[in-house]
């Protein structure tokens, strides 16, 4: 089991082709993920999430900082030094080795004698279901029984870190759920510190005790799945995490603590914040829809409405805004109808316009 | 081919006039364009059969006939009228050869030369591509490059200088001569050949090797040698096969104790007249070690190793 500190951890790739100096990776990270927690690197395509990880691993050196693992120095050990198990998004299993021995390759470089990585090898592949493989080599298998071996090869090594690199985007949508499932059980089985990068913020959701938000080699946020949901620290992360995509614009001051669209009817009531202008957020399914009085042209037009079956989200055009709602059901609106938008029972989230950090109100 | 009989002509039969199906109207101008979509892929089929049948024909002839050459006495291949019958076939020729030392020592020499120049080309190749293919340095491009410029010289400008050179220290008709001089010439191929291989290794593979604890040299001789041996296979048979089959430089940089088989069996041919059994002997000799490896390096190049090693 182990504690992974962070400390002001920068990587910066040398010069470009050109001279200049390449933008950081990452940069001045500082975090701690406890002991047996189940810690998500969430963020988009290039945001420095594999690069991190690569970094608790050993795969990557550090331009700059400190990470710890149970208080003791790791930047400078080698990967296979640090305890940890690294679950690749290609599986990365040995082509060459048959089942067995790919899980087994592990133990055998670090000597562990021949009747305990039998033991081991069995133990994983039962938690894995995989025992009928044990003997094939890795092309005679599918991507899930695959990524099923790359979980066992993890777990076989019983070290007290693991680290996921997108380890479900190659499965097809149904196996990435029913893996994920099994994923989670697993943690909490093992209750090993587990790192786990992803670009899918439902997988963060739903496996993570925390969830690191990054972007642009940044930490956004760091906090509980229902922290980053319900109090983005920024605009970035309220607009990342959430799906239907929250509701983000700029309302002008109208009145002491009510604050309106411009060239719109439509207003909130924030409070004094002492600000003339701010970005404010709103989650499509708190926002509620009303079809305007008769003649009277209300908030907006629906523009589209798109059935899910259980919810439909409604698009409704404000001034030169697209507004989402979630309404129940398949909902009674058709496109060209006035609507009046109900934002009473929903959070309303501010953010300072030129930093895009959280204004509380 | 082998193939069921046309659909179209199949569907066209039983279609009534005035009641045609959507689509029989395209099938009856095929038809009446006078040739049918399948028939013109059987006829496509059968001119390109016939024609690798001639090209086989035209690349094998010559091989055949020094092979029946090798097998049939001079006198009934030369006469006015060939007589090959099966009763004609002697391998006297064969023994004569294999029992004389003056050809035996040549062909020592060939297969010492071709399996050390192998071998050194493999050992110092290895290496050199798999730093090229993993670590990114100043110059990796252009030394490519570079190696590949040393191949685009022809050997005859080099003969000469070549020949000095090696007289001069002492290295001319000798073995080891021959074996440095073949390694300066395969050795960038052989480094160009197996940067392709290595680099096509996904790297995620040596990452996870490295968190299983292999330090470099472990994952190169656990993972990436592995992996690549069909490749490193097929480029150590080229090498030795380019050593083994060499004429020109061996003919250059040897006299008579370092001679290889190539030359030997060149020397059949005298100023005056041409012993044509031995030397087609000779060369059947000296191809078939030639073709029983390149046919196993084909077996090994098709089979892809790295296949099932990441997702797909």
């Amino acid at each position: 089991m182990a504690q992974i500190e962070l400390i002001h951890v920068s990587k910066t790739y040398g010069p470009t082709k050109h001279g200049r100096n390449a933008e950081p990776a990452v940069c001045d990270l500082s975090y701690v993920i406890e002991d047996g927690h189940f810690v998500s690197l969430l963020g988009p395509s290039g945001c420095g999430k594999s690069t991190t990880l690569n970094m608790i691993a050993g795969l990557e050196d550090i331009s700059s900082g400190t990470i710890l693992i149970d208080s003791h120095r790791v930047d400078d050990l080698d990967p296979d030094k640090r305890d940890l198990a690294f679950v690749f998004q290609d599986y990365a299993l040995y082509p060459h080795m048959s089942v067995y021995e790919n899980i087994a390759f592990g133990l055998r470089m670090r000597k562990v004698p021949k009747s305990e990585i039998e033991t081991r090898v069995t133990d994983a592949a039962r938690r894995l279901e995989i025992e009928q493989t044990l003997q094939s080599k890795p092309k005679k298998l599918s991507g899930g029984q695959r990524q099923r071996v790359a979980l066992a090869r993890a777990i076989a090594r019983r070290p007290s870190v693991f680290l996921f690199d997108e380890p479900l985007s190659n499965l097809d949508a149904l196996l990435r759920d029913q893996t994920r499932s099994e994923l989670k059980l697993l943690h909490r089985e093992l209750g090993a510190t587990s790192v786990y990068v992803t670009h899918d913020q439902e997988e963060a959701m739903t496996l993570s005790d925390r969830i690191a938000v990054m972007s642009r080699g940044r930490l956004e946020q760091f906090g509980t799945p229902y922290e980053v949901y319900h109090e983005p620290a920024t605009e970035f992360v309220a607009s990342f995490v959430g799906k239907p995509r929250m509701n983000l614009f700029t309302v002008t001051k109208a009145e002491i603590g009510r604050y309106g669209l411009p060239g719109t009817t439509f207003t909130i009531d924030i409070g004094d914040i002492g600000m003339d202008q701010v970005r404010v957020g709103l989650r499509p399914e708190e926002c509620d829809l009303h079809p305007a009085d008769d003649g009277a042209p209300g908030h907006g037009v629906v523009k589209a409405v798109e059935p899910l079956g259980n919810v439909s989200d409604v698009l409704v055009t404000v001034g030169d805004q697209i507004f989402m709602s979630r309404v129940p059901g398949f909902g009674n609106y058709t496109v060209g109808d006035h609507v009046n938008i109900n934002v009473t029972r929903a959070r309303i989230h501010c953010f300072d316009q030129k930093s895009g950090t959280r204004v509380d109100h | 081919m082998g193939e069921a009989q046309s659909p179209v002509s199949a569907v066209s039969a039983r279609s009534e006039p005035g009641r045609e199906a959507p689509g029989t109207q395209r099938k009856h101008r095929e038809i009446s364009s006078g040739i049918s979509r399948n028939a013109k892929r059987r006829l496509v089929a059968w001119v390109c059969g016939v024609l690798v049948v001639l090209l086989m024909v035209f690349f094998l002839a010559p091989f055949i006939w020094m092979i029946a050459y090798s097998l049939y006495p001079s006198a009934a291949l030369q006469g006015s009228t060939l007589d090959m019958g099966f009763a004609n076939i002697t391998f006297d020729s064969y023994s004569r050869l294999l029992s004389d030392s003056s050809f035996l020592v040549p062909m020592a020499n060939s297969a010492i030369v071709g399996l050390s120049t192998t071998i050194i080309c493999m050992t110092i190749g290895a290496a050199s591509a798999y730093a090229i293919a993993r670590f990114k340095f100043r110059g990796r491009q252009p030394l490519l490059l570079s190696m590949m410029t040393v191949q685009a010289i022809p050997v005859i400008v080099l003969a000469v200088p070549l020949f000095i050179l090696l007289r001069s220290v002492g290295l001319y008709d000798q073995l080891f001569g021959l074996i440095i001089t073949y390694t300066a010439f395969i050795l960038p191929l052989v480094i160009w050949m197996l940067v392709g291989f290595f680099e096509d290794i996904p790297p995620s593979l040596e990452r996870a090797a490295r968190i299983d604890g292999c330090n470099r040299l472990q994952i190169m001789y656990k993972i990436a040698f592995p992996l690549a041996a069909p490749g490193m296979a097929a480029t150590a048979i080229l090498a030795f096969i380019t050593s083994w089959s060499d004429f020109f430089l061996a003919k250059v940089l040897t006299i008579s104790t370092a001679t290889t088989l190539p030359v030997r069996t060149a020397a059949f041919q005298g100023l005056f007249a041409m012993d044509y059994t031995s030397a087609a002997t000779a060369g059947v000799i000296t191809a078939v070690p030639v073709l029983i490896l390149t046919l196993i390096a084909q077996k090994w190049i098709i089979s892809g190793l790295t296949e099932g090693a990441v997702k797909g």
